[in-house]
């Protein structure tokens, strides 16, 4: 199959993929509708589905809402950075789910120093931040090393260690940390100077943390597609005992995929903190991780598309919101919406037929072409 | 100390807090049997829990709900294996996408059916399932009367004989009829297995089938009786405790069970833990801590054995 026509066939797939979910996603607004005609219902799923897919950046007068642009674009920090941290895994054929409990781990360690260290000037985030990746990189060692080296489920450990890190974060909070003045169990504030600048000053919190990660995201797409660890990253995600055979270090590999993917989550966790908020405060899984799997699987593994990815879903992940505040439809939809588009994104034998038929006409055409070739050097000759 | 934990009351926790990995450790046994790496079985256990709890107030009878519970956990189960076998999803994704239905999915349907649709407050369904409509505790005669294993034994609710009457089913079904023959050769090799005239895609829903039977029974057991109630996140992570204790015990049902055992015990000891005033957010990581280093022996072990039977191969 030409280029053009797989890229013809990958947009379509998609495109219908979420258009199944949309369509789900009216079924159940219809049903948590309230009217009492059918017309009536019919007319309040319009609306709401109105609300969540234009909504997000047209006002209600037909004008462009800058600050709903940015509050997308806010939205995706975290959720890039726990995409790119989903790809890099997967592309080694590493089903770590570490990412939910590593951006929690991330943004504590980074909150801790951010409150207490004594750390002058920029240095204060920059280190806040390099201590909560390093801290996550280290804790994803664990599925990370017990699958290189005793072949355990880096799945299952990466999701007990998700609860792990959730019960110690809130004991260590509740215990020692959390500052008792306030009423919520959060910690003291950060220094004025850890907190990241601002790119626009319209309380989306757009904050510096959006450049850094696109820059990321270029890194991780050089690292994966123009290095030798990249490539052996993804060959071993490809055909792991062939890689072996072909003599790369695949324990190493698998250890290495983990660690970054550690460090990405850890942190997007940093810099959501240190960019978003004043103290921490997240007692429970911030649902960021399970956000990355989704933006992975519709990156399609490939970081150069996280960006993409990662703005789809911030924008439903809007839309979903205002839907709840408009038309009272509950904002968890999205949850379903993301695991219906998941799905189909997902699936191999999607539209198979689709494809075979336009595998079959290409090959033709250049069968065809062929001939035409051999008959005009025949006529030559 | 120690006498003040190992109480009977502590044991009957043990058997109360294992029912419910129980029944998922089953569906996971099978499953892997049949090569299928079941990881949505939380989500599973989640929705069934869901509607289990809703039907049992609807319609007033617990039994009702239970049988909702099943539906729910075998439809659910299909709609995996549609996307899994059919349409070629990759199978830890359809898992997981399905816990995302379970996690967040069931919030949407709680809140719509409650008509609460703002707030982060945990919306739930505590209120709805009154002792009337939990599931009814047996008694069983004679074994009742004898002191202590008695108190240990009898009283429990009749799911939680029903997980441990599973291990054995599972057992039975796995290694005593055609169609555990059929699951197994599936999974060692679904190539045989159709070149003998086996259809791989019915075998592997059936155990779809019987797999969300059992999540059906744990969700059931976990909103209609363990917590009277359903709850955001209520099933934490017990489903994926499942599949450690499938691996701990080398997928065959009774070390399996004793596996899911293990984590009751760890879990029962939290519990006792945090009543005599530790912190509970320090006792609550034990069972998943326990899961790790569970995990860890077991492939320690597993990895020595197998050195061994090398060895020996070598040296006959």
């Amino acid at each position: 199959m030409n280029k053009k026509r797989s890229l013809m066939f990958s947009v379509v797939r998609g495109a219908l993929a979420i258009g199944i979910a949309l369509l789900v996603a009216a079924f159940l607004i219809f049903v948590s509708s309230k009217g009492n005609s059918f017309g009536a219902r019919l007319g309040a799923t319009f609306e709401s589905l109105k609300a969540m897919l234009i909504q997000p950046l047209i006002r209600t007068n037909g004008s462009f809402s800058v600050k709903g642009f940015t509050d997308i674009l806010a939205g995706m920090i975290p959720i890039i950075f726990t995409g790119l941290a989903t790809c890099v895994m997967f592309s080694a054929n590493q089903f770590n789910l570490g990412s939910e409990g590593g951006i929690l781990l991330g943004a504590f360690v980074t909150s801790l120093v951010a409150v207490y260290a004594p750390l002058p000037g920029v240095l204060l985030p920059i280190v806040a931040i390099a201590a909560g990746a390093i801290a996550t990189a280290i804790m994803m060692l664990i599925p990370a090393v017990l699958k290189a080296k005793l072949n355990v489920s880096e799945m299952v450990n990466s999701l007990m260690l998700n609860y792990v890190i959730m019960y110690v974060i809130k004991f260590l909070m509740n215990a020692f940390i959390a500052d008792k003045t306030k009423g919520t169990v959060q910690t003291s504030n950060f220094q004025a100077n850890a907190a990241l600048p601002q790119l626009i000053n319209n309380g989306s919190k757009l904050s510096i943390g959006f450049v850094i990660a696109i820059v990321v995201t270029i890194l991780i797409a050089l690292f994966m597609y123009r290095t030798r660890w990249g490539y052996a990253i993804r060959m071993i995600g490809i055909n792991q005992k062939f890689s072996m055979y072909s003599g790369m270090n695949v324990a190493m590999v698998i250890i290495l995929a983990q660690v970054i993917g550690g460090l990405l989550a850890g942190m997007g966790g940093g810099i959501e903190m240190l960019g978003r908020n004043l103290y921490f405060d997240w007692l429970a899984q911030p649902g960021y991780g399970w956000t990355g799997v989704t933006v992975a699987i519709l990156a399609g593994n490939n970081p150069a598309f996280v960006p993409l990815a990662a703005f789809f879903m911030a924008y439903l992940e809007k839309g979903c919101t205002l839907m709840s505040t408009y038309a009272s439809v509950p904002a968890q939809l999205i949850d379903i919406i993301q695991a219906v588009i998941f799905l189909f994104f997902a699936a191999d034998q999607f539209l198979s037929k689709y494809r075979q038929r336009l595998v079959v006409k290409s090959a033709e055409e250049e069968l065809r072409e062929k001939m035409i070739d051999a008959t005009v050097e025949g006529s030559v000759k | 100390m120690l006498q003040m934990i190992f109480t009977p009351e502590f044991f009957f926790a043990i058997f109360r807090i294992t029912a419910p990995i129980l029944f998922a450790t089953m569906a996971a046994v099978i499953c892997e049997k049949a090569g299928v790496s079941n990881i949505g079985l939380e989500g599973t256990m989640m929705i069934s829990a869901l509607f289990g709890s809703l039907f049992a107030y609807y319609s007033g009878s617990w039994f009702i709900g239970l049988l909702v519970a099943i539906v729910t956990g075998i439809l659910v189960s299909l709609f995996m294996g549609f996307f899994a076998f059919n349409l070629k999803t990759d199978i830890i994704l359809t898992g997981t996408a399905v816990n995302m239905i379970g996690s967040g999915g069931t919030i949407f349907l709680v809140k719509v059916i409650t008509g609460i649709t703002q707030g982060t407050q945990l919306t739930s369904t505590t209120s709805l399932i009154t002792q009337k409509l939990q599931i009814p505790s047996i008694t069983i005669p004679f074994i009742n009367q004898i002191p202590v294993i008695g108190n240990v034994l009898s009283g429990h609710s009749l799911l939680t004989y029903l997980a441990f009457i599973s291990v054995f089913l599972t057992w039975v079904l796995l290694y005593r009829t055609p169609l555990g023959l059929n699951i197994r050769s599936v999974g060692e090799n679904p190539h045989a297995a159709s070149s003998v005239g086996v259809s791989v895609l019915r075998i592997k829903y059936i155990t779809m089938v019987i797999a969300g039977i059992l999540c059906g029974m744990g969700g059931a057991f976990m909103s209609m009786y363990y917590a009277m109630g359903w709850s955001l996140d209520m099933l934490a992570g017990r489903g994926f405790i499942a599949l450690a204790a499938q691996a701990m015990g080398a997928g065959e049902p009774l070390g399996c069970m004793l596996s899911a055992l293990i984590f009751g015990f760890a879990q029962a000891l939290g519990i006792k833990l945090s009543a005599t005033g530790v912190d509970s957010n320090l006792v609550s990581p034990i069972p998943y801590l326990v899961t790790i280093i569970g995990l860890v022996v077991f492939a320690i072990i597993a990895r020595r054995r197998a050195k061994r039977a090398h060895h020996e191969k070598v040296s006959a």
